[in-house]
């Protein structure tokens, strides 16, 4: 029986920590402005949930999507 | 002219004072002229991991309030050419000086130094402020824990926020038994969270508490950390040098001393 490594479960931690420290909220508010800012953009452009990513660094929010298939 | 380093770190007890003490005595093997500054006023630490805490006659906060002159202040360390210690108050607190003070004290040494060090207290209070207020650039130590790199990424967005950008990273006390059954974080998880550039990763090595026991420096020694401290120093400089294999069963160094001994 394999143990889970301690280091997931810290790298896990550690991006919540991060990310509420980097934008001053709760570790679940990054889920919600996740889930709100694809709301807000699925109104206008079309996205698939699989292919929409938030990253928040210290300065800046970046969303990435996947754009149109050519 | 010389630059103004910070080392900083947020959290407390991760290696900032020893990491200034090592480089500062390795910068000055290179043949700079170092000065090294405790700015940790109330608790004063450098002078003793230094080695030089029987030779403070005064202060940083003394020469911030114009009791002595800089060069009186200035302690030499004998067993390195270059290398000079200023002490911080043990009596003072972090209100005694301020980050203009600083800054005009660091920009006086700058004439005559090619490195001054500035060793940072813990947290990020006035003491803090007034570490970074004259800074070039900033060295962040760090261990592999989460709440070290936690507080690493904090400092990192506040040196940004006061527009200091050259920002490397130090990771100290790397158990590489640990990282490899999977229970220490490794240097590749730790760089991908902070993202600023490494500048250096050290090993756990007890010749390190051996030589703040002592009160010397490991620069330079023939040990792991000696050479680890040895590379940031030369990396600090420009110099570009390839990071060292810390796992000491297939290290160059541990290969070596073994194709030796069997001759």
């Amino acid at each position: 029986m394999l143990r889970k490594s301690s280091v997931s479960i810290a790298k896990n931690r550690l991006r919540a920590l991060v990310i509420s420290d980097r934008v001053s909220c709760t570790p679940d508010a990054y889920d919600n402005i996740c889930r709100e800012l694809y709301e807000a953009l699925s109104k206008y452009m079309e996205l698939t949930e699989e292919d929409f990513q938030v990253d928040i660094n210290r300065t800046q929010v970046v969303i990435t999507f996947a754009g149109e298939e050519t | 002219m010389g630059e103004v380093i910070v080392i900083t770190s947020g959290k407390g007890g991760v290696g900032k004072t020893t990491t200034t003490a090592n480089i500062g005595a390795g910068l000055s093997k290179f043949d700079k002229k170092v000065v090294v500054i405790d700015t940790d006023l109330g608790l004063r630490n450098l002078d003793v991991v230094m080695g030089l805490e029987n030779l403070i006659v005064y202060n940083l906060v003394d020469v911030i309030e114009g009791t002595c002159r800089l060069k009186q202040a200035l302690i030499r360390d004998k067993r390195y050419e270059n290398l000079y210690l200023l002490p911080s108050a043990q009596t003072k607190d972090k209100t005694a000086i301020s980050p203009g003070q600083m800054k005009k004290l660091t920009s006086e040494l700058k004439e005559e130094f090619d490195y001054i060090l500035l060793d940072c207290p813990a947290g990020i209070e006035q003491g803090f402020q007034n570490a970074i207020a004259g800074a070039d650039r900033a060295i962040i130590v760090t261990t592999p824990e989460v709440s070290a790199i936690r507080d690493a990424d904090r400092i990192i967005g506040l040196l940004e926020s006061n527009q200091l950008r050259k920002i490397d990273l130090i990771i100290n006390r790397i158990r590489m038994d640990m990282v490899k059954r999977g229970d220490m974080m490794s240097v590749d998880d730790v760089t991908e969270i902070l993202a600023v550039p490494l500048i250096g990763a050290l090993p756990d090595d007890e010749q390190v508490v051996i030589g703040t026991n002592q009160g010397e420096p490991v620069v330079g020694l023939d040990s792991k950390a000696g050479t680890a401290y040895m590379n940031i120093c030369k990396r600090i400089m420009g110099i570009d040098v390839p990071f060292m294999e810390l796992d000491s069963s297939t290290g160059l160094l541990s290969k070596l001393t073994h194709l030796f001994k069997k001759d």
